[in-house]
Protein backbone atom coordinates (compact mmCIF):
# COMPACT_ATOMS: atom_id res chain seq x y z
CA UNK A 1 0.00 0.00 0.00
CA UNK A 2 1.21 3.35 -1.14
CA UNK A 3 1.49 6.01 1.47
CA UNK A 4 -1.50 8.25 0.60
CA UNK A 5 -3.89 4.76 0.66
CA UNK A 6 -2.18 4.23 4.32
CA UNK A 7 -3.20 8.15 4.84
CA UNK A 8 -6.89 7.92 3.24
CA UNK A 9 -7.38 4.45 5.53
CA UNK A 10 -6.26 5.93 9.01
CA UNK A 11 -8.62 9.56 8.19
CA UNK A 12 -11.64 6.94 7.30
CA UNK A 13 -11.02 5.10 10.26
CA UNK A 14 -11.18 8.35 12.32
CA UNK A 15 -14.19 9.82 10.63
CA UNK A 16 -16.11 6.36 11.37
CA UNK A 17 -15.23 6.32 14.59
CA UNK A 18 -16.29 10.05 15.31
CA UNK A 19 -19.76 9.55 13.58
CA UNK A 20 -20.69 6.19 16.02
CA UNK A 21 -19.71 7.87 18.83
CA UNK A 22 -22.03 10.63 17.64
CA UNK A 23 -24.74 8.39 16.80
CA UNK A 24 -23.82 6.51 20.12
CA UNK A 25 -24.39 10.25 21.86
CA UNK A 26 -27.61 10.25 20.46
CA UNK A 27 -28.86 6.96 21.03
CA UNK A 28 -27.62 6.06 24.59
CA UNK A 29 -26.96 9.77 26.17
CA UNK A 30 -26.75 7.95 29.50
CA UNK A 31 -23.72 5.70 28.90
CA UNK A 32 -21.88 7.39 26.09
CA UNK A 33 -21.33 11.22 26.42
CA UNK A 34 -22.04 13.15 23.70
CA UNK A 35 -19.74 14.36 21.30
CA UNK A 36 -20.75 17.92 21.22
CA UNK A 37 -20.71 17.98 24.69
CA UNK A 38 -17.45 16.12 24.92
CA UNK A 39 -15.87 19.20 22.55
CA UNK A 40 -17.66 21.80 24.72
CA UNK A 41 -15.83 20.00 27.78
CA UNK A 42 -12.57 19.22 26.28
CA UNK A 43 -12.62 23.72 25.21
CA UNK A 44 -12.93 24.21 29.16
CA UNK A 45 -10.55 21.64 30.03
CA UNK A 46 -7.76 22.97 28.02
CA UNK A 47 -8.30 26.78 28.58
CA UNK A 48 -9.51 27.11 31.76
CA UNK A 49 -7.70 26.43 35.57
CA UNK A 50 -9.32 23.61 36.91
CA UNK A 51 -9.03 22.52 40.74
CA UNK A 52 -6.34 23.92 42.50
CA UNK A 53 -5.89 26.56 40.13
CA UNK A 54 -3.82 24.40 37.70
CA UNK A 55 -4.02 24.51 33.92
CA UNK A 56 -4.43 21.04 32.10
CA UNK A 57 -0.21 20.97 30.91
CA UNK A 58 0.45 20.75 34.57
CA UNK A 59 -1.67 17.70 35.59
CA UNK A 60 -0.56 15.84 32.04
CA UNK A 61 3.17 17.20 33.16
CA UNK A 62 2.70 15.45 36.45
CA UNK A 63 1.76 12.47 35.03
CA UNK A 64 4.11 12.21 32.42
CA UNK A 65 7.23 13.25 35.23
CA UNK A 66 6.20 10.18 36.77
CA UNK A 67 5.26 8.04 34.31
CA UNK A 68 8.40 8.40 32.10
CA UNK A 69 10.71 8.40 35.63
CA UNK A 70 9.29 5.13 36.08
CA UNK A 71 9.81 3.49 32.18
CA UNK A 72 13.58 4.87 33.17
CA UNK A 73 14.19 3.10 35.96
CA UNK A 74 12.18 -0.04 34.97
CA UNK A 75 14.05 0.08 31.65
CA UNK A 76 17.41 -0.52 33.03
CA UNK A 77 16.65 -2.80 35.96
CA UNK A 78 14.40 -5.00 33.83
CA UNK A 79 16.88 -5.36 30.97
CA UNK A 80 19.39 -6.03 33.42
CA UNK A 81 17.08 -8.50 34.99
CA UNK A 82 16.06 -9.94 31.28
CA UNK A 83 20.05 -10.49 30.25
CA UNK A 84 20.98 -11.90 33.75
CA UNK A 85 18.04 -14.84 33.21
CA UNK A 86 18.91 -14.97 29.67
CA UNK A 87 22.65 -15.93 29.74
CA UNK A 88 22.90 -17.55 33.35
CA UNK A 89 21.32 -21.13 33.46
CA UNK A 90 22.26 -20.65 37.01
CA UNK A 91 20.04 -17.59 37.79
CA UNK A 92 17.44 -18.86 35.32
CA UNK A 93 16.63 -22.06 37.37
CA UNK A 94 17.09 -19.82 40.47
CA UNK A 95 14.73 -16.93 39.34
CA UNK A 96 12.29 -17.71 36.86
CA UNK A 97 9.91 -18.76 39.33
CA UNK A 98 10.23 -16.17 41.39
CA UNK A 99 9.61 -13.95 38.01
CA UNK A 100 6.31 -15.25 37.21
CA UNK A 101 4.55 -14.43 40.80
CA UNK A 102 6.11 -10.98 40.33
CA UNK A 103 4.03 -11.04 37.05
CA UNK A 104 0.80 -12.63 38.90
CA UNK A 105 0.52 -10.01 41.84
CA UNK A 106 -2.11 -7.90 40.31
CA UNK A 107 -1.34 -4.40 39.92
CA UNK A 108 -3.62 -2.91 42.42
CA UNK A 109 -2.63 -4.62 45.15
CA UNK A 110 1.13 -2.94 45.10
CA UNK A 111 -0.29 0.20 44.53
CA UNK A 112 -2.30 -0.26 47.66
CA UNK A 113 0.17 -2.04 49.46
CA UNK A 114 3.23 0.93 48.87
CA UNK A 115 0.63 3.19 50.08
CA UNK A 116 0.63 1.92 53.36
CA UNK A 117 4.59 1.45 53.15
CA UNK A 118 4.77 4.66 52.19
CA UNK A 119 2.34 7.13 52.75
CA UNK A 120 -0.04 8.78 50.33
CA UNK A 121 2.18 11.05 48.39
CA UNK A 122 4.56 11.00 45.09
CA UNK A 123 6.76 8.49 46.20
CA UNK A 124 4.88 6.05 46.65
CA UNK A 125 4.01 5.96 43.10
CA UNK A 126 7.66 6.28 41.88
CA UNK A 127 8.34 2.62 44.19
CA UNK A 128 4.73 1.07 42.95
CA UNK A 129 5.22 1.78 39.32
CA UNK A 130 8.65 0.14 38.54
CA UNK A 131 7.50 -2.17 40.34
CA UNK A 132 4.41 -3.48 38.11
CA UNK A 133 6.43 -2.40 34.80
CA UNK A 134 9.97 -4.10 35.72
CA UNK A 135 8.85 -7.67 35.05
CA UNK A 136 6.96 -7.07 31.42
CA UNK A 137 10.49 -5.42 30.53
CA UNK A 138 12.92 -8.32 32.24
CA UNK A 139 10.55 -11.26 30.21
CA UNK A 140 10.79 -9.32 27.40
CA UNK A 141 14.69 -8.92 27.20
CA UNK A 142 15.13 -12.18 28.67
CA UNK A 143 13.41 -13.88 25.36
CA UNK A 144 15.94 -11.50 23.88
CA UNK A 145 18.80 -12.49 25.31
CA UNK A 146 18.00 -16.10 25.06
CA UNK A 147 17.91 -15.44 21.51
CA UNK A 148 21.73 -13.70 21.25
CA UNK A 149 23.45 -15.85 18.23
CA UNK A 150 26.55 -17.35 19.61
CA UNK A 151 27.90 -17.44 16.20
CA UNK A 152 28.31 -13.64 15.61
CA UNK A 153 29.79 -13.78 19.44
CA UNK A 154 32.52 -16.49 18.35
CA UNK A 155 33.10 -14.76 15.22
CA UNK A 156 33.69 -11.44 17.11
CA UNK A 157 35.90 -13.61 20.09
CA UNK A 158 37.79 -14.57 16.72
CA UNK A 159 38.51 -11.32 15.65
CA UNK A 160 39.73 -10.14 18.91
CA UNK A 161 36.95 -7.85 19.83
CA UNK A 162 36.98 -6.72 22.86
CA UNK A 163 33.91 -6.20 25.55
CA UNK A 164 32.96 -2.61 24.93
CA UNK A 165 32.97 -3.50 21.04
CA UNK A 166 31.11 -7.14 21.38
CA UNK A 167 28.64 -4.80 23.60
CA UNK A 168 28.04 -2.30 20.88
CA UNK A 169 28.47 -3.85 18.01
CA UNK A 170 26.62 -7.51 19.03
CA UNK A 171 24.87 -7.63 21.58
CA UNK A 172 22.51 -4.09 21.42
CA UNK A 173 22.02 -4.67 17.72
CA UNK A 174 20.44 -7.79 18.42
CA UNK A 175 18.82 -6.56 21.66
CA UNK A 176 17.27 -3.86 19.94
CA UNK A 177 13.93 -5.10 18.63
CA UNK A 178 13.32 -6.13 22.37
CA UNK A 179 14.19 -3.04 23.80
CA UNK A 180 11.60 -0.94 21.54
CA UNK A 181 8.97 -3.66 22.44
CA UNK A 182 9.72 -3.51 26.02
CA UNK A 183 9.56 0.36 26.07
CA UNK A 184 6.20 0.19 24.38
CA UNK A 185 4.55 -2.94 26.37
CA UNK A 186 6.14 -0.83 29.24
CA UNK A 187 4.70 2.63 28.05
CA UNK A 188 1.29 1.35 27.61
CA UNK A 189 1.31 -0.89 31.37
CA UNK A 190 3.07 2.32 32.53
CA UNK A 191 0.43 4.53 32.18
CA UNK A 192 -2.38 2.36 33.61
CA UNK A 193 -0.61 2.43 36.41
CA UNK A 194 0.23 5.53 36.48
CA UNK A 195 -3.70 6.47 36.69
CA UNK A 196 -4.03 4.54 39.26
CA UNK A 197 -1.61 5.82 41.67
CA UNK A 198 -2.82 9.13 40.66
CA UNK A 199 -6.62 8.15 41.12
CA UNK A 200 -6.46 6.46 44.94
CA UNK A 201 -3.08 8.18 46.24
CA UNK A 202 -2.71 11.79 45.07
CA UNK A 203 -4.35 15.02 44.41
CA UNK A 204 -2.81 16.27 40.80
CA UNK A 205 -2.03 14.08 37.23
CA UNK A 206 -4.45 12.90 35.09
CA UNK A 207 -5.86 10.14 36.98
CA UNK A 208 -6.59 12.46 39.85
CA UNK A 209 -8.73 14.49 37.26
CA UNK A 210 -10.68 11.02 36.30
CA UNK A 211 -11.27 10.31 39.72
CA UNK A 212 -12.73 14.24 40.45
CA UNK A 213 -14.97 14.02 37.29
CA UNK A 214 -15.98 10.73 38.04
CA UNK A 215 -17.07 11.45 41.61
CA UNK A 216 -19.06 14.36 39.56
CA UNK A 217 -20.47 11.73 37.33
CA UNK A 218 -19.24 14.39 34.40
CA UNK A 219 -18.75 11.97 31.80
CA UNK A 220 -17.88 14.63 28.71
CA UNK A 221 -14.85 15.81 30.83
CA UNK A 222 -13.46 12.49 31.86
CA UNK A 223 -13.66 11.36 27.99
CA UNK A 224 -11.56 14.85 27.47
CA UNK A 225 -9.13 13.80 29.58
CA UNK A 226 -8.33 10.39 27.99
CA UNK A 227 -8.39 12.25 24.36
CA UNK A 228 -5.75 14.69 26.11
CA UNK A 229 -3.10 11.79 27.24
CA UNK A 230 -4.32 9.48 24.36
CA UNK A 231 -3.10 11.72 21.85
CA UNK A 232 -0.10 12.33 23.79
CA UNK A 233 0.86 8.66 23.68
CA UNK A 234 -0.31 8.68 19.78
CA UNK A 235 2.28 11.62 19.67
CA UNK A 236 5.14 9.39 21.00
CA UNK A 237 4.11 6.91 18.96
CA UNK A 238 4.54 8.47 15.45
CA UNK A 239 6.81 11.12 16.97
CA UNK A 240 9.12 9.25 18.53
CA UNK A 241 9.45 5.65 19.11
CA UNK A 242 8.12 4.92 14.57
CA UNK A 243 10.70 7.32 13.79
CA UNK A 244 13.45 5.96 16.00
CA UNK A 245 12.87 2.17 15.22
CA UNK A 246 12.68 2.86 11.61
CA UNK A 247 15.95 4.57 11.71
CA UNK A 248 17.66 1.63 14.02
CA UNK A 249 15.97 -1.02 12.15
CA UNK A 250 17.15 0.75 8.71
CA UNK A 251 19.59 -2.49 8.11
CA UNK A 252 16.25 -4.55 7.34
CA UNK A 253 15.49 -5.33 3.60
CA UNK A 254 11.52 -4.39 4.46
CA UNK A 255 12.38 -1.43 6.51
CA UNK A 256 10.69 1.28 4.20
CA UNK A 257 7.87 2.01 6.61
CA UNK A 258 8.10 0.20 9.86
CA UNK A 259 5.19 -0.65 10.58
CA UNK A 260 3.67 0.56 13.88
CA UNK A 261 2.42 -2.42 15.46
CA UNK A 262 1.04 -1.90 19.37
CA UNK B 1 58.20 -24.39 -8.04
CA UNK B 2 54.78 -24.60 -5.74
CA UNK B 3 53.76 -22.39 -3.63
CA UNK B 4 55.04 -24.37 -0.55
CA UNK B 5 58.59 -24.66 -1.89
CA UNK B 6 58.55 -20.75 -2.53
CA UNK B 7 57.39 -20.46 1.09
CA UNK B 8 60.43 -22.70 2.09
CA UNK B 9 62.28 -20.68 0.16
CA UNK B 10 61.31 -17.39 2.21
CA UNK B 11 61.84 -19.00 5.53
CA UNK B 12 65.76 -19.20 4.93
CA UNK B 13 66.25 -15.41 5.61
CA UNK B 14 65.26 -16.12 9.09
CA UNK B 15 61.63 -15.02 9.02
CA UNK B 16 60.05 -17.72 10.78
CA UNK B 17 56.14 -17.23 9.50
CA UNK B 18 57.68 -19.18 6.32
CA UNK B 19 57.85 -22.67 8.88
CA UNK B 20 55.28 -24.85 8.68
CA UNK B 21 53.15 -24.95 11.80
CA UNK B 22 53.13 -28.73 12.95
CA UNK B 23 50.40 -30.16 15.18
CA UNK B 24 51.52 -33.29 17.11
CA UNK B 25 49.49 -35.56 19.26
CA UNK B 26 46.26 -33.17 19.45
CA UNK B 27 43.50 -34.35 21.66
CA UNK B 28 40.12 -33.40 22.70
CA UNK B 29 37.27 -34.50 23.95
CA UNK B 30 34.01 -33.45 24.76
CA UNK B 31 31.27 -34.02 27.36
CA UNK B 32 28.24 -34.77 25.99
CA UNK B 33 24.82 -34.87 27.18
CA UNK B 34 23.33 -38.53 28.00
CA UNK B 35 26.65 -39.95 26.31
CA UNK B 36 29.56 -39.48 28.24
CA UNK B 37 32.74 -38.42 27.39
CA UNK B 38 33.33 -38.56 23.42
CA UNK B 39 36.64 -38.56 22.01
CA UNK B 40 36.69 -36.04 19.15
CA UNK B 41 40.58 -35.77 17.98
CA UNK B 42 42.52 -38.88 18.74
CA UNK B 43 46.23 -38.09 18.77
CA UNK B 44 46.04 -36.05 15.26
CA UNK B 45 48.89 -34.70 13.92
CA UNK B 46 48.97 -32.06 10.87
CA UNK B 47 51.08 -30.03 8.94
CA UNK B 48 50.36 -26.53 7.61
CA UNK B 49 53.13 -25.89 5.16
CA UNK B 50 53.58 -22.29 4.79
CA UNK B 51 51.96 -21.58 1.45
CA UNK B 52 50.34 -24.06 0.78
CA UNK B 53 46.46 -25.27 0.36
CA UNK B 54 45.59 -27.83 3.00
CA UNK B 55 42.18 -29.41 3.15
CA UNK B 56 41.08 -31.65 5.89
CA UNK B 57 38.44 -33.60 4.38
CA UNK B 58 36.00 -36.45 6.14
CA UNK B 59 32.71 -37.00 6.45
CA UNK B 60 30.03 -35.01 8.67
CA UNK B 61 31.08 -34.85 12.97
CA UNK B 62 34.14 -36.39 12.06
CA UNK B 63 36.29 -33.48 14.38
CA UNK B 64 37.51 -31.10 11.11
CA UNK B 65 35.88 -28.18 12.49
CA UNK B 66 37.53 -28.63 15.81
CA UNK B 67 40.62 -29.74 14.82
CA UNK B 68 40.52 -26.28 12.93
CA UNK B 69 39.53 -24.42 16.12
CA UNK B 70 42.37 -25.75 17.75
CA UNK B 71 44.71 -23.64 15.39
CA UNK B 72 42.33 -21.24 15.68
CA UNK B 73 42.78 -20.82 19.33
CA UNK B 74 38.83 -21.35 19.49
CA UNK B 75 38.58 -24.45 21.37
CA UNK B 76 41.66 -25.26 24.04
CA UNK B 77 42.69 -28.89 23.32
CA UNK B 78 43.42 -31.57 26.01
CA UNK B 79 46.80 -32.51 24.87
CA UNK B 80 48.85 -31.91 22.07
CA UNK B 81 51.56 -29.74 21.18
CA UNK B 82 51.97 -27.13 18.30
CA UNK B 83 55.41 -25.79 17.38
CA UNK B 84 56.40 -23.66 14.52
CA UNK B 85 60.52 -23.67 13.76
CA UNK B 86 61.52 -25.63 16.75
CA UNK B 87 59.69 -23.28 19.21
CA UNK B 88 55.92 -24.20 20.81
CA UNK B 89 53.48 -21.26 19.23
CA UNK B 90 50.14 -20.52 20.85
CA UNK B 91 47.29 -19.42 17.91
CA UNK B 92 47.91 -15.89 19.61
CA UNK B 93 50.98 -16.08 18.44
CA UNK B 94 49.47 -16.82 14.36
CA UNK B 95 48.25 -14.63 12.23
CA UNK B 96 44.99 -15.82 11.09
CA UNK B 97 41.75 -14.90 9.31
CA UNK B 98 38.57 -17.23 9.59
CA UNK B 99 35.75 -17.69 7.34
CA UNK B 100 32.98 -19.63 8.79
CA UNK B 101 30.39 -21.88 7.04
CA UNK B 102 27.57 -19.09 7.43
CA UNK B 103 28.49 -15.83 6.40
CA UNK B 104 28.75 -14.98 9.91
CA UNK B 105 27.83 -10.82 9.36
CA UNK B 106 26.52 -7.81 11.13
CA UNK B 107 23.49 -7.17 9.34
CA UNK B 108 22.73 -4.10 10.80
CA UNK B 109 26.16 -2.78 9.68
CA UNK B 110 27.35 -2.37 5.74
CA UNK B 111 29.58 -4.10 4.30
CA UNK B 112 32.10 -1.73 4.64
CA UNK B 113 31.32 -1.75 8.22
CA UNK B 114 31.65 -5.24 8.31
CA UNK B 115 35.17 -5.10 7.29
CA UNK B 116 35.70 -2.36 9.96
CA UNK B 117 34.25 -4.31 12.62
CA UNK B 118 36.99 -6.78 12.35
CA UNK B 119 39.75 -4.40 12.08
CA UNK B 120 39.08 -2.58 15.04
CA UNK B 121 39.22 -5.51 16.80
CA UNK B 122 41.97 -6.61 15.33
CA UNK B 123 43.41 -2.72 16.44
CA UNK B 124 44.11 -1.93 13.09
CA UNK B 125 44.89 1.75 12.87
CA UNK B 126 41.90 3.94 11.72
CA UNK B 127 43.95 5.65 8.88
CA UNK B 128 44.44 2.18 6.72
CA UNK B 129 40.80 1.16 7.39
CA UNK B 130 39.25 2.81 3.78
CA UNK B 131 42.20 1.98 1.42
CA UNK B 132 42.12 -2.15 3.21
CA UNK B 133 38.36 -2.01 2.39
CA UNK B 134 38.33 -0.57 -0.80
CA UNK B 135 41.42 -3.17 -1.77
CA UNK B 136 39.89 -6.47 -0.36
CA UNK B 137 36.24 -5.38 -1.40
CA UNK B 138 37.56 -4.97 -4.84
CA UNK B 139 39.31 -8.38 -4.50
CA UNK B 140 36.47 -10.38 -4.13
CA UNK B 141 34.11 -8.30 -6.89
CA UNK B 142 32.49 -6.27 -4.60
CA UNK B 143 34.06 -3.10 -5.13
CA UNK B 144 30.79 -1.36 -5.68
CA UNK B 145 28.86 -2.54 -2.34
CA UNK B 146 30.61 -1.19 0.17
CA UNK B 147 27.30 1.06 1.47
CA UNK B 148 25.42 -1.60 0.53
CA UNK B 149 23.50 -3.83 3.86
CA UNK B 150 24.54 -7.65 4.06
CA UNK B 151 20.52 -8.45 4.09
CA UNK B 152 20.58 -6.92 0.54
CA UNK B 153 22.88 -9.52 -0.63
CA UNK B 154 22.73 -12.60 -2.49
CA UNK B 155 24.49 -15.76 -0.07
CA UNK B 156 27.14 -16.06 -2.35
CA UNK B 157 28.10 -11.94 -2.20
CA UNK B 158 27.97 -12.18 1.11
CA UNK B 159 30.33 -14.97 1.51
CA UNK B 160 32.53 -12.57 -0.67
CA UNK B 161 32.01 -10.18 2.11
CA UNK B 162 33.11 -12.56 4.98
CA UNK B 163 36.36 -13.45 2.44
CA UNK B 164 37.26 -9.81 2.71
CA UNK B 165 36.47 -9.08 5.86
CA UNK B 166 38.75 -12.19 6.53
CA UNK B 167 41.41 -10.99 3.83
CA UNK B 168 41.29 -7.53 5.00
CA UNK B 169 42.97 -8.36 8.72
CA UNK B 170 45.72 -9.30 6.38
CA UNK B 171 46.13 -12.68 7.81
CA UNK B 172 48.86 -15.30 7.10
CA UNK B 173 46.80 -18.29 7.12
CA UNK B 174 43.26 -18.32 6.36
CA UNK B 175 41.01 -21.09 8.20
CA UNK B 176 37.93 -21.72 5.84
CA UNK B 177 35.22 -23.80 7.48
CA UNK B 178 32.80 -25.57 4.17
CA UNK B 179 32.59 -21.49 3.35
CA UNK B 180 31.09 -22.95 0.25
CA UNK B 181 28.67 -25.72 1.88
CA UNK B 182 25.56 -23.64 1.68
CA UNK B 183 25.75 -22.23 -1.67
CA UNK B 184 24.41 -23.18 -4.76
CA UNK B 185 27.32 -24.81 -7.14
CA UNK B 186 27.93 -22.55 -9.97
CA UNK B 187 27.98 -19.95 -7.47
CA UNK B 188 30.27 -22.11 -5.31
CA UNK B 189 32.16 -22.96 -8.88
CA UNK B 190 32.88 -19.12 -9.33
CA UNK B 191 34.22 -18.88 -5.70
CA UNK B 192 36.61 -21.54 -5.78
CA UNK B 193 38.04 -20.07 -8.91
CA UNK B 194 38.48 -16.98 -7.50
CA UNK B 195 39.53 -18.20 -3.73
CA UNK B 196 42.16 -19.84 -5.91
CA UNK B 197 43.19 -17.05 -8.19
CA UNK B 198 43.56 -14.86 -4.32
CA UNK B 199 45.36 -17.45 -2.72
CA UNK B 200 47.71 -17.48 -5.65
CA UNK B 201 48.10 -14.18 -5.97
CA UNK B 202 48.46 -13.09 -2.12
CA UNK B 203 50.52 -15.85 -1.38
CA UNK B 204 48.33 -17.20 1.88
CA UNK B 205 48.19 -20.44 3.09
CA UNK B 206 45.04 -21.52 3.19
CA UNK B 207 43.22 -24.71 5.56
CA UNK B 208 40.15 -25.58 4.14
CA UNK B 209 37.51 -28.05 6.27
CA UNK B 210 35.40 -30.10 4.01
CA UNK B 211 33.74 -32.88 3.24
CA UNK B 212 33.28 -32.82 -0.23
CA UNK B 213 35.86 -35.01 -2.23
CA UNK B 214 35.36 -32.98 -5.69
CA UNK B 215 36.05 -30.08 -3.94
CA UNK B 216 39.56 -30.97 -1.68
CA UNK B 217 40.68 -32.34 -5.02
CA UNK B 218 40.59 -29.49 -7.18
CA UNK B 219 41.46 -26.72 -4.58
CA UNK B 220 44.15 -28.32 -2.87
CA UNK B 221 47.84 -29.27 -2.54
CA UNK B 222 47.35 -31.91 -0.36
CA UNK B 223 44.43 -33.30 2.14
CA UNK B 224 44.46 -34.94 5.30
CA UNK B 225 41.67 -37.28 5.85
CA UNK B 226 40.04 -38.33 8.69
CA UNK B 227 37.28 -41.11 9.79
CA UNK B 228 34.45 -40.63 12.39
CA UNK B 229 36.20 -41.75 15.78
CA UNK B 230 38.59 -38.61 15.46
CA UNK B 231 41.72 -40.38 13.45
CA UNK B 232 43.78 -38.89 11.25
CA UNK B 233 43.61 -41.69 8.69
CA UNK B 234 45.72 -40.58 5.33
CA UNK B 235 47.61 -37.36 4.05
CA UNK B 236 47.53 -37.39 0.44
CA UNK B 237 49.11 -35.09 -1.74
CA UNK B 238 47.42 -34.28 -5.04
CA UNK B 239 50.13 -33.80 -7.51
CA UNK B 240 48.07 -32.24 -10.23
CA UNK B 241 49.28 -29.56 -12.28
CA UNK B 242 47.74 -25.85 -11.50
CA UNK B 243 45.64 -24.58 -13.19
CA UNK B 244 43.04 -27.31 -12.53
CA UNK B 245 39.49 -27.63 -14.54
CA UNK B 246 36.53 -29.23 -13.01
CA UNK B 247 36.46 -31.69 -16.05
CA UNK B 248 39.88 -32.92 -15.76
CA UNK B 249 40.58 -36.80 -16.26
CA UNK B 250 43.00 -36.73 -13.08
CA UNK B 251 40.74 -35.22 -10.95
CA UNK B 252 38.18 -37.66 -11.55
CA UNK B 253 40.02 -40.21 -11.00
CA UNK B 254 41.75 -39.05 -7.87
CA UNK B 255 38.73 -38.31 -6.08
CA UNK B 256 37.51 -41.88 -7.02
CA UNK B 257 40.81 -43.12 -5.43
CA UNK B 258 40.47 -41.23 -2.28
CA UNK B 259 36.81 -42.10 -1.72
CA UNK B 260 37.70 -45.57 -1.83
CA UNK B 261 39.96 -44.86 0.66
CA UNK B 262 37.19 -43.64 2.88
CA UNK B 263 34.73 -46.01 1.86
CA UNK B 264 37.57 -48.93 3.14
CA UNK B 265 38.00 -47.04 6.11
CA UNK B 266 33.87 -46.79 7.08
CA UNK B 267 33.65 -50.45 6.00
CA UNK B 268 36.96 -51.80 8.73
Amino acid sequence: MDRLTRYLYTVASIVTLLALWYAGGVTLPEVVPGLPETYTALVVVLTTPGPYDHMFYFHVWKTIQMLFASLIVSMIAGTLLGVALGRSETLESTLATWVYAWLAIPSLVIVFVSAIWIGFDASSGYFAIPLVITPFVGLNMWEGARNLDDDLAEMAEFFGAGRVQTFTDIIIPQLAPFLFASFRSALSIGWKITLLVEAFLLTRGVGFMFRRYFDQYDLPTMMSWLIIFVVFLIVVEYGVLAPLHERVMEWRPDAEGVRVTE
Amino acid sequence: MTAAEEATVASENGDESGETLELRNIVKTFQKPGQGQILVLDEVDLDVEAGAFISLLGPSGCGKTTLMNVVSGLIEPDGGTMRRGGRDVSPDDLSLGYIFQEPRLLNWKTVAGNIEFALEARDVPEAEWDERIERYLEMVNLADEGDNYPTRLSGGMKQRVAIARALATEPEIMLMDEPFSSLDEITARDLRQELLDIWNREEKTILFVTHDINEAVFLSDYIYMMNTDGEMFARRDIDIDRPRQYDDPDIAQREAELYKEFHEQVVD
